[in-house]
């Protein structure tokens, strides 16, 4: 099968990154891998990005906000030749179902996790998500900033992954599909708990922040030197994604300051 | 001779007093009685009061006796504790243990027994010589269940056995000996929690997730070794939620899938019911209840989550909620939740409590010899390939369903509102269209009259119903008083939805009607109120729970209504 798209109409936005997204799983990654559509079971959350799994013919659970990685767990332990995704947003896996993630990563059950990142609650119209850069939370906050600043960004996807020690980590973003697919791919082939962060534009609530990120991005080269921010008081070293310290290293950039794509970290795998 | 003995055990938290009653209750099964062991905890780890009520007989136990016939106390203090729930009287004999204060003046009938530092074992030899049961046995159990192959251990339990027992041979005790059995079949032991457990199994479910909540666990540890032994799937999850979103998980694949909680647990899993039913996912939550609400009493029962699994949720939800009142029923219901959650594609929930669920009993074990009749589900067949939806709308309303991982049948479903494709579809029409197919699927149910148990004398016109553990205690009050053939008696097994035709006959002759619940505020007398017509006499017993009905004070009510 060379296409996974449906016929249902997408209900985002012009502009919106998620569109990248639903073409990398349905035209790249899913061809490419030639997996039956199926034996692709997917579990979303609740939001703008969990819309995906109407758009992609396979098994897909558009289920509750912040639960698609309990579903996707249940479903891969009961049937384990399917391969399992998760899909949400930045709200369904480090608001709501923040809880769920580090015992997924714990628990290492082969599964992939797309978060897609664009900053925002959109689909309930703007407000402040658990990725929400400090300096876009609007005059509107109750906390003293001054007195006590909040950390900036206040969830980075990258440090959260690194510090919890997930099997695979990769940070994508939606306007690079060739890049994006390569990660996914790896992702799901990865034996163990996949997380993979997708910077995904919202052009009507984010969408000048997005900018910013984007003209900053910065690739990761296995084997070439790390590009480091003028902030940093690190020496560039290279990048080894098989070493947890210097995944730690990078999860100390911040993402506002340098938003490195590519695979952070990837664990051993069960031969 | 009587039929009947009632032993209270009592002490502190680490004292053995349930490994102890445990035993005896082991020993007098393999004897052919049946035993019942009700277990009273406060809830502390080490340090809190536990009692045991130890009830032995020579025919089914429905009920023990209030006041008990035989009391061992490894502490006072902690009796006191207990006291409403192990009442004595001038005839009960006391072993106490030790030197008792010299304040207390215990009941007439009271020795002092010294066990010493092993006091449940040696408390084991004492007992088992006042009660002429064999001392080989009880060794046989202290090497299977308490020493597990550590040699030091058994020799340690062993010499305090033979103490217990020469502290009886040296001393003048009564012996007070068991009832003469006329048949001497070994019993079963197992508690309600165990029974639903094994019940799954028997029903083809090969997946259990749960979260740890008192008092549940014995039946999720039951389920996480079998299915470990037969290839199954248990996971313990990191919350009530999750262990739900395990579950349905593991259905829409086409694994049966049970989870195993108490009240606050089915609090937060309120959300993934509303989506199961909704989304039409098969699945079997079992409720052990414990006195609410909040933290609540999480050691005692109480029957107080009704309105909770009726109507708990958003929207409007139908789901099936199902009520075993004695051990077989917790077996045999969890069977029954299993097909219907298969046949009718609709989480079911079934109502046990802590009194149900961790009560130890020695019965027959017919129940778990017969072959039961195990449903799976409706699935598309090879026209609907390629061209499948996964809510058409049939005759029967319950749609063929694909498992996850079927060629030619993927579909894509969600929470929203949808059409029958599963697609979203927000409009009133379409809403009302599925809000029908999932209302109307669950109609045949109420005509399961084979789900409402009759019990009594046909004729009478004074009824009693009950659900649930109550259904037990109402039964065994009747037995023992010999008020039975007085009123007639119904108990529901399934209470939602309510199998009105059958409730209505039933109802239709009476003049009287009792309704007894553990609960403040009579859940299922509104509840009933709800469904069917009820005679103008009408008397209602509800209390809170932290107890268990007491045998005199059913009585009273029930000889209340017969006035």
């Amino acid at each position: 099968m060379s296409d996974y798209k449906t016929e249902l109409k997408e209900v985002w936005c012009k502009g919106c990154g998620n569109y990248g997204i639903l073409g990398v799983l349905a035209r790249r990654v899913f061809p490419k891998l030639q997996i039956p559509n199926h034996q692709i079971c997917i579990f979303s959350g609740i939001g703008c990005s969990p819309r995906i799994t109407g758009y992609i013919n396979t098994y897909g659970f558009n289920f509750l906000h912040g639960r698609a990685i309990a579903f996707a767990q249940g479903a891969k332990l009961a049937k384990p030749e399917l391969t399992v995704l998760a899909i949400g947003g930045d709200g369904d896996f480090f608001s709501i179902g923040a809880g769920h993630l580090p015992h997924a990563v714990r628990r290492n059950i082969n599964i992939t996790c797309i978060m897609a990142n664009n900053f925002v609650y959109a689909l309930t119209k703007g407000q402040t998500s658990p990725t929400t850069p400090f300096s876009e939370m609007g005059e509107h906050d109750p906390r003293s900033f001054d007195e006590n600043p909040p950390v900036d960004p206040i969830l980075d996807m990258v440090a959260y992954s690194v510090s919890t020690k997930a099997s695979f980590i990769a940070q994508g973003i939606a306007t690079d599909p060739n890049h994006l697919s390569r990660l996914i791919e790896e992702g799901i082939k990865h034996r163990g708990f996949s997380f993979i962060g997708v910077l995904t534009a919202c052009p009507t609530y984010r969408g000048e922040l997005f900018n910013v990120i984007r003209e900053k991005v910065t690739y990761l080269d296995e084997g070439k030197l790390v590009e480091l921010p003028e902030s940093s008081e690190e020496k560039p070293w290279i990048h080894d994604p098989s070493n947890i310290d210097l995944a730690f290293k990078l999860a100390k950039v911040p993402i506002l300051e340098r938003p490195y794509l590519g695979v952070f970290f990837r664990g051993k795998e069960k031969l | 001779m009587r039929k009947d003995l009632t032993i209270g055990i009592v002490g502190a938290g680490g004292d053995g007093v349930v490994v102890l009653g445990g035993i005896i209750l082991k020993i007098a099964a393999g004897q052919g009685y049946y035993a019942f062991r009700e277990q009273h905890t406060e809830a502390q780890i080490r340090g809190g009061g536990s009692a045991v009520r130890l009830c032995l007989k020579t025919e089914s136990v429905l009920m023990p006796a209030d006041e008990l016939d035989i009391l061992v106390c490894f502490n006072w203090e902690k009796y006191l504790v207990f006291i409403k729930e192990l009442p004595i009287d001038e005839r009960t004999i006391v072993f106490y243990d030790g030197l008792p204060p010299a304040e207390l003046k215990l009941p007439a009938r009271s020795f002092e027994v010294s066990f010493s530092q092993n006091k449940n074992i040696a408390a084991l030899g004492f007992l088992a010589k006042v009660l002429s049961l064999p001392p080989k046995e009880a060794e046989k159990i202290i090497d299977e269940d308490i020493a597990r192959g550590k040699k030091d251990l058994l020799e340690k339990s062993l010499a305090a056995l033979k103490l217990g027992e020469s502290l009886f041979d040296e001393t003048k005790h009564p012996k007070i000996g068991l009832p003469i059995l006329e048949r001497q079949s070994p019993k079963i032991v197992l508690h309600g929690n165990e029974a639903a457990a094994r019940g799954a199994i028997k029903a083809g479910c090969r997946f259990a997730a749960s979260y740890p909540i008192t008092p549940g666990t014995e039946a999720t540890d039951y389920l996480k070794k079998e299915l470990e032994r037969i290839g199954g799937v248990y996971i313990q999850a990191e919350d009530e939620i999750a262990s739900m979103g395990l579950v349905m998980g593991a259905s829409s694949v086409g694994v049966k899938a049970i989870d195993v909680t108490s009240g606050p647990g089915l609090d937060l899993k309120t959300e993934m019911i509303g989506l199961g039913v909704t989304a039409e996912i098969p699945l079997v939550l079992i409720n052990v209840q414990r006195g609410g609400p909040s933290t609540g009493i999480p050691a005692k029962t109480e029957q107080s989550d009704l309105n909770q699994a009726i109507y708990g949720g958003h929207g409007d939800a139908p789901r099936v909620v199902l009520a075993p009142y004695n051990l077989e029923g917790c077996y045999e219901l969890t069977i029954e939740a299993f097909n219907i959650a298969e046949r009718f594609q609709v989480p079911v929930i079934l109502l046990s409590d802590q009194w149900l669920g961790q009560t130890l009993v020695a019965a027959d074990d017919d129940f778990l010899k017969k072959e039961p009749v195990v449903v799976g589900r409706k699935k598309p067949n090879e026209t609907e390939k390629n061209n499948y939806r996964r809510y058409l709308v049939t005759p029967d309303f319950v749609s063929p369903m694909a498992n996850a991982g079927d060629e030619g049948f993927t579909y894509q479903t969600r929470g929203l509102s949808h059409n029958e494709r599963g697609e979203p579809a927000q409009d009133h029409e379409a809403s009302q269209l599925m809000h029908d197919k999932r209302w109307k699927k669950l109609l045949p149910l109420k005509e399961r009259e084979d789900l409402v148990k009759i019990f009594g004398n046909q004729k009478s016109k004074v009824g009693i119903i009950v659900w649930g553990s109550t259904g037990q205690a109402i039964l065994g009050a009747l037995k023992a008083s010999g008020l039975e053939d007085r009123v007639k008696v119904c108990i529901p097994e399934l209470i939602y939805p309510l199998p009105t035709t059958a409730l209505r006959k039933f109802l239709k002759p009476l003049k009287k009607l009792l309704v007894v619940e553990l609960n403040y505020s009579g859940q299922f007398y509104r509840y009933l109120t709800s469904q069917v017509d009820l005679p103008k006499k009408r008397l209602v017993y509800q209390r809170a729970g932290g107890r268990p009905f007491g045998f005199k004070e059913l009585i009273q009510k029930i000889e209340e209504a017969l006035q």
